[in-house]
């Protein structure tokens, strides 16, 4: 660890409090330079452009060729990268980065401010699709010298302090990408970056190449020498390929739940949870609220008291998840974000409950034993979904709904749910990615209530309340204020229950036990993999 | 003097074994809610329980009866299949019968019309029908009665091409009956034999195709079947075999019996076999 890396990350005043603790990670003792990793990527990604794509597996290939201005440590607090230090100033209108010197891409040509200017101007905030979000509020960004690089903004933007890694807000060379279309650049798929790994080769349908970039500006990083991305359609062939040895790390399911239950047992397997947090997948189920008679609140009420999430957990996901009530996920528990002060469904007695709630509101049994009858539409994303789905159908069973079930492919599912709302209770899960401005606003802001657009409101609830507190949290650049504005957010939606969240997610990664230090960060398996060391 | 047909029948022992099983899962079928709790879905007991213990046949991953899931998927795998196949029957047997009498520009367009089906691979058809239609019990149907019709149809237009130039089709012309009378009165009985034999082949491929759809998760998401228990079950294959090999069973030996019987019903109705 160089001393003038913490030296000047101590000396950063930050209106945003966000500046580092000094918690840059220690060297352990015995890493070894050399050595070859397989990670397994599951699908095979359909580019390597992760300015254009938020897909998971592009991220994880192109976050060890891309280098991001931040990274952040597992309390989501940023941490300098190709940023040196940073300076928020103007109430927030106006933030500077201070860019490391003698960073060079891997063709050899120097990094510098004009490669963060075009990368957030013209390509982030036009293509990304996160990114016309994250950076709505830029509206220039000034170069005075190679190492300075001024983010002028029109509102204070917090959130956007927290989107700057590799993974969401990758820098470009603007030598490169500069010329041509963006949107079908030439150099998607060979990419070139600033990143410990250099892009070597991609053999379509078994894998892509990544060796060890020797110019890094990390000294002494990385130490692997290489980095094979192997593609494996079938998920015993996968799971078989770990067991073994011959690959070594595997996330997001690449693996199903109860195999990675098997394959724990094994003594050259270890399980990682850590390393999603700034993604944090929430479970929820969602209701049209504006068609009866979910528009009532005790119907939404009640059906969120019926669902068992530890049964849910355990059965479905193997254990891989948290019981959770509300749409902010407990990885945002250090940043004050997260609050359990809410409505709790999650009880024994939810059943009883949720049948009371049912009575009083005007649906009583009729004399089949049933209330009313809805349509479930189950999520299209695999076993775990399509079992939850059952088991809904069966929760709502319980307190007299009866619930038929439907099953489509995604396309048709996503028109149905966030185009037409043409459906009754359905299921889905959202990132929060690293704010909750960027993952959480979206379920339930009227502002997002957009026809055609997925991932959404899709449940068109609206609350002149709930939307005003979220507007002030999107521009309150002090944490204390932000996270007592999220606590009386996130009262108000888990009682109005537009959405029922259930549960939060622990994607899990297998992890042959020899290579060290692979998930070292919240991004996890969206790290650069540039500390990661074989035994 | 020959023996009756049904005598002929039983006493091919495959064909027996083929009817007694048959017997065992249509009485399974019907029986179904007064054998096993009413609803194939219910979370009756704990996960993974195994099988011959408390729970019957096991419980699958949510705990839901596999036993029950059995004879209620008998159920369905039997409806969707003889409903489709009568369907295709139906509709194949219309077909040919009026290529076959027609002959001619109708015969052309109709035959042509059978083949271009035939020419698409009839379990990617499927997929893309019931995808395009949204599962459900109907749209597994049609799309089985849509890629299964046009064998029937060839078969039952070879035989009333024939059928059609012999004396007693003659005469029926020459007394002016009406074209749809001599098709069901004097060409439909005598053709019925290999339609019979074909059909019941159909039904065969039929509850494949349908195990198949619900195994790849394109089967009616509300009724529970065979096809779907082994897809449900397949992941777990390692922990918990009775998920997939009691379905997977009861298919094979659906599927064999029903092709059992079918020979039987061949050998039996074919007048050139016929022993005196």
């Amino acid at each position: 660890m160089r001393p003038d890396r913490r030296l000047a990350l101590a000396g950063i005043t930050s209106l945003l409090g966000m500046a580092g603790t000094g918690l840059m990670p220690q060297p352990a003792m015995a890493q070894r330079r050399g050595g070859t990793l397989v990670l397994v990527v599951q699908p095979e990604p359909p580019t390597l452009g992760s300015y254009i794509s938020t897909a998971l597996p592009v991220g994880q290939v192109a976050t060890k060729i891309y280098d991001g201005l931040l990274e952040y440590d597992f309390d989501l607090k940023p941490l300098p990268s190709l940023a040196e230090s940073w300076t928020v100033s103007d109430g927030g209108r106006t933030v500077t980065f201070r860019l490391r010197s003698g960073v060079k891409f891997h063709d050899g040509q120097p990094f510098t401010s004009a490669d963060v200017q075009f990368t957030v101007m013209e390509v982030l905030k036009k293509v990304h699709p996160r990114g016309i979000n994250t950076f709505s509020e830029v509206t220039a960004i000034e170069t005075p010298d190679p190492q300075t690089a001024i983010f002028r903004l029109t509102r204070p933007a917090p959130y956007m302090m927290m989107a700057l890694s590799g993974y969401e807000s990758p820098i470009l060379p603007k030598h490169v990408f500069g010329q041509g279309d963006i949107r079908s650049h030439q150099n998607a798929n060979s990419p070139v970056g600033t990143g410990p790994f250099r892009f070597v080769q991609w053999r379509r349908g078994e894998f892509v190449r990544l060796d060890r970039n020797p110019d890094y500006w990390k000294p002494g990083l990385p130490y692997l020498d290489r980095i094979v991305v192997r593609f494996i359609g079938d998920t015993g062939t996968r799971a078989a390929a770990l067991e073994k040895g011959e690959a070594h790390v595997a996330g997001f399911g690449a693996v199903p739940y109860n195999d990675v239950r098997r394959l724990e047992r094994l003594p050259n397997i270890r399980i990682e949870t850590r390393g999603y947090e700034m993604l944090s997948p929430v479970v929820e189920l969602m209701f049209n609220t504006r068609k009866p008679p979910f528009d009532n609140v005790r119907v939404r009420q009640a059906i969120s008291f019926s669902i068992d999430r530890q049964f849910v957990i355990d059965n479905m996901w193997f254990g891989f998840g948290k019981p959770t009530n509300g749409p902010i996920s407990s990885n945002f528990a250090p940043s004050g974000f997260y609050s359990a002060d809410v409505m709790n469904y999650n009880v024994p007695d939810g059943v009883d409950r949720a049948n009371r709630l049912l009575d009083e509101a005007g649906f009583p049994r009729r004399a089949d034993g049933t209330r009313f009858e809805i349509v479930h539409d189950i999520t299209p994303y695999g076993e775990e979904w399509r079992r939850f789905g059952e088991y809904t159908q069966q929760a709502l069973a319980r307190i007299g709904i009866k619930a038929s079930l439907r099953y489509e492919d995604v396309a048709t599912w996503l028109r149905r749910v966030y185009t037409d709302y043409d459906y009754d209770v359905s299921s889905n899960s959202l990132f929060n990615l690293a704010d909750p401005v960027l993952g959480v606003h979206r379920a339930f802001h009227s502002r997002f209530i957009r026809p055609g657009t997925v991932f959404v409101n899709g449940v068109r609830w609206s609350d002149p309340r709930a939307d005003e507190l979220m507007d002030q949290a999107t521009i309150e650049p002090d944490p204390r204020k932000r996270a007592e504005l999220y606590t009386e957010i996130q009262k108000i939606v888990v009682a109005a229950a537009p959405l029922a969240w259930t549960h939060e997610i622990n994607y899990a990664t297998v992890l042959d036990r020899r290579y060290r230090d692979v998930i070292v960060s919240p991004l996890g398996l969206f790290g650069s993999f540039d500390r990661a060391w074989r035994e | 003097m020959t023996r009756p047909f049904w005598i002929r029948l039983v006493a091919n022992p495959r064909a027996a074994f083929g009817l007694v099983w048959l017997g065992l899962v249509v009485l399974a079928a019907l029986a179904a809610p007064l054998i096993a709790q009413a609803d194939p879905f219910a979370i009756t007991g704990s996960p993974f329980a195994r099988p011959f213990g408390e729970s019957g046949l096991g419980t699958d991953s949510l705990g839901r009866s596999v036993w029950s899931g059995l004879v209620f998927g008998a159920r369905t795998t039997l409806l969707i299949a003889v409903i489709a196949t009568l369907s295709a029957v139906a509709f194949g047997g219309l077909v040919g019968a009026l290529a076959g009498f027609y002959g001619g520009r109708i015969d052309d367009l109709l035959m042509r019309l059978t083949e271009f089906f035939q020419t698409i691979p009839s379990f990617i058809f499927a997929i893309l029908l019931v995808a395009m239609l949204s599962p459900s019990a109907t749209s597994v149907v049609v799309a089985i009665a849509t890629v299964s019709w046009p064998p029937i149809a060839r078969v039952v237009r070879g035989e009333v091409l024939t059928l059609r130039s012999r004396e007693f089709v003659q005469a029926a012309i020459t007394l002016g009956e009406r074209d749809a009378a001599i098709l069901l009165r004097q060409i439909l009985p005598n053709a019925l034999s290999p339609l019979i034999v074909t059909g019941s082949l159909l039904v065969a491929t039929a509850i494949l195709t349908e195990s198949a759809l619900s195994f790849l998760g394109l089967g009616a998401p509300n009724l529970m079947s065979w096809g779907f228990m082994v897809g449900a079950g397949r992941s777990f294959l390692r922990d918990a075999w009775w998920l997939v090999a009691i379905p997977g069973v009861a298919i094979l030996l659906t599927v064999l019996s029903i092709n059992l019987v079918g020979e039987a019903l061949n050998d039996a109705l074919n007048p050139r076999l016929r022993t005196p």
